[in-house]
């Protein structure tokens, strides 16, 4: 136990654990909006993430980005980066919904089936990142594909550097820009969701399907946007994740997404602001735990603390909804 | 003229056929009452014109197009708007946001606006409670607010089904008073009920569902 060092520097962990639950406050918005609305788990969300990251990979290369570019040029990469990875992992979320999971719902198939398909398509990307697509892709991106199932690096966009320090707190540029892009795309999302039309027939749909349906809801328009809303969410979680550790691999989502997904349950799954709080909660208290332990022991205070908080709050820390939460 | 027409509309729930062909008409400027025992299928019959049902077979004519297989929300689009049985107000939503989710296909923000004026005309204690989440108004409160949202929508057609379910006698007359009211600024309305008096003393005609048949 490291008590006196978590004490000691408890600003400097309190940031580092807040930065990481930004990423995973992200991604869970993707799970919270199905569940909200379909009362799905949707476990492919973590490719959705995933195939996120490899389209800034994929973008960085061809543009033949280099370490260290000058600012101008780095603000130009992550804003392409931003709408490509928006782009390519709402694309996959919505392409998931309508060739996998429509054609299920007009079957009327039962909970189980759609998590098993869900499972399922998540393997498939996983291999078929790893696999298909370096052979595919042939010689084009030797020294990135060549080496399936492997890491693969990214150039540094940004430099990490402290931006500056508050006692003995230092905070770093590339926290801050996590950070705060991760807050602004999801009041982003929270406003849509609460203060616009699209969004109240999202809520309405949500609260029930039924009854939207006769105010003249188009159901599977809402369904749509949910799959393409959550998936903007994770492909900008992809691109911070990018700038921040520089890698990805075709496994990558796996761990990421079963920390979003706990951290979806934690703050109340289906509750957009839970998503928050929870991402933000798991962040620092894997921080904390990796500190006062040792830092292989983070996955295990991750579940250990989900496990925990339901015991006391079955239905998390903010509870249910999109629905009663009204706002 | 004829408003809406259903002919020997039969729907099923999996293997139990709950309407077995019924025909009815509603003609433009009517209030309908249609009354019947519990379990006699009139709130399938609402569903069947609303859209949230299909037919098993049968054909509906709304304003002279053969509707049966529109989409329940293009129907609202057509003028047809259901306050359903039970009420089922959109619990997480405030007064206000329940009653725009009954504009929700329109774009006329003046009509909606002035509809919104009618709606809190009609219904005072609505006006007095617009931030009150739905969830937590009382039972009466709701069916306001079921009838003010469906409104909302300005519909041709007024679908209600069971206005009147749980509330207290002095309420159920104003409920009344205000269909009435509502019929005489020009919407044409079939009106579920099991209170059959009440119901067709308000109706210009009636039909009778005796277990899926009219
Ligand atoms: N979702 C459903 N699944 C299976 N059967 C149903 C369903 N909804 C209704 N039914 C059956 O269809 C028949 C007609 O029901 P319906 O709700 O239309 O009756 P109702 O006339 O509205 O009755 P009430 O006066 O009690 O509201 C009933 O026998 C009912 O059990
Ligand atoms: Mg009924």
């Amino acid at each position: 136990m490291h008590f006196d060092e978590l004490i000691g520097h408890l600003g400097q962990h309190t940031v580092d654990g807040l930065s990481k639950g930004a990423i995973y406050a992200l991604i869970a918005l993707g799970y919270t909006l199905v569940y909200g609305v379909l009362r799905l788990i949707n476990f492919a969300h973590s490719e959705v993430f995933m195939v996120g990251t490899f389209a800034v990979l994929i973008l960085w290369n061809q543009l033949g980005v280099e370490n260290n570019p000058p600012v101008g040029q780095a603000i130009l990469f992550l804003v392409l980066g931003l709408v490509v990875a928006a782009a390519a992992s709402g694309g996959t979320a919505l392409a998931l919904e309508r060739v996998a999971y429509r054609p299920l719902r007009r079957k009327n198939a039962p909970p189980l089936i759609f998590l098993i398909t869900a499972i399922g398509l998540s393997l498939v990307f996983v291999e078929l990142f790893g696999q298909v697509l370096p052979k595919l892709l042939g010689g084009a991106l030797p020294d990135v594909f060549g080496r399936p199932r492997q890491i693969v690096g990214m150039p540094t966009i940004i430099q990490q550097e402290t931006l500056f320090t508050i006692g003995n707190t230092a905070i770093t540029n590339i926290q801050l820009i996590v950070f705060i892009a991760a807050v602004a795309m999801m009041a982003l999302l929270d406003w849509f969701i609460n203060r616009t039309r699209y969004g109240r027939g999202v809520r309405a749909v949500a609260q029930n399907p039924e009854t939207a349906a006769l105010m003249g809801v188009n159901q599977e328009r809402v369904i749509m946007l949910i799959f393409v809303l959550g998936g903007i969410m994770a492909g900008a979680a992809a691109l911070l994740w990018s700038m921040r550790f520089g890698f990805t691999q075709n496994s990558i989502g796996f761990v990421l997404g079963l920390k979003a997904f706990t951290a979806a349950v934690l703050g109340g799954i289906g509750n957009l602001r839970g998503a928050l709080l929870g991402g933000l909660f798991l962040g620092i208290v894997e921080v904390y735990g990796a500190t006062l332990f040792a830092s292989n022991w983070e996955d295990v205070i991750a579940f250990v603390v989900l496990i925990v908080v339901l015991m006391f709050r079955p239905t998390g820390l903010l509870g249910e909804s999109l629905g009663r939460a009204r706002a | 003229m004829t408003l809406l027409e259903l002919e020997n509309v039969a729907v099923t729930y999996g293997r139990i056929e709950a309407l077995h062909g019924i025909s009815l008409t509603v003609n433009e400027g009517e209030v309908v009452a249609l009354i019947g025992a519990n379990g006699a299928g009139k709130t399938t019959t609402m569903r069947a014109i609303s859209g949230t049902r299909s037919l098993a077979s049968g054909k509906i004519t709304f304003n002279g197009e053969d509707i049966s297989k529109l989409r329940a929300d293009l129907r609202v689009v057509r003028g047809l708007c259901q306050s359903p049985e039970g009420r089922q107000i959109f619990p997480g939503m405030t007064v206000m946001e329940n009653l725009d989710m009954g504009a929700y296909t329109r774009r006329d923000s003046a009509g909606i606006a002035a509809d919104l004026d009618r709606v809190l005309t009609l219904f005072p204690r609505l006006a007095e409670r617009r931030k009150q989440a739905g969830g937590t108004l009382s039972g009466g409160e709701q069916q306001m607010l079921a009838v003010g949202r469906a409104l909302m929508s300005r519909p041709k057609l007024l679908l209600l089904d069971e206005p009147s379910m749980g509330l207290a006698p002095l309420v159920i007359r104003q409920i009344f008073d205000i269909i009435t009211e509502i019929n005489q600024q020009g919407t044409t309305i079939l009106l579920v009920e099991q209170n059959a008096q009440q119901a067709l003393s308000r109706a210009h005609r009636g039909y009778v569902l005796e277990t899926g048949r009219s």
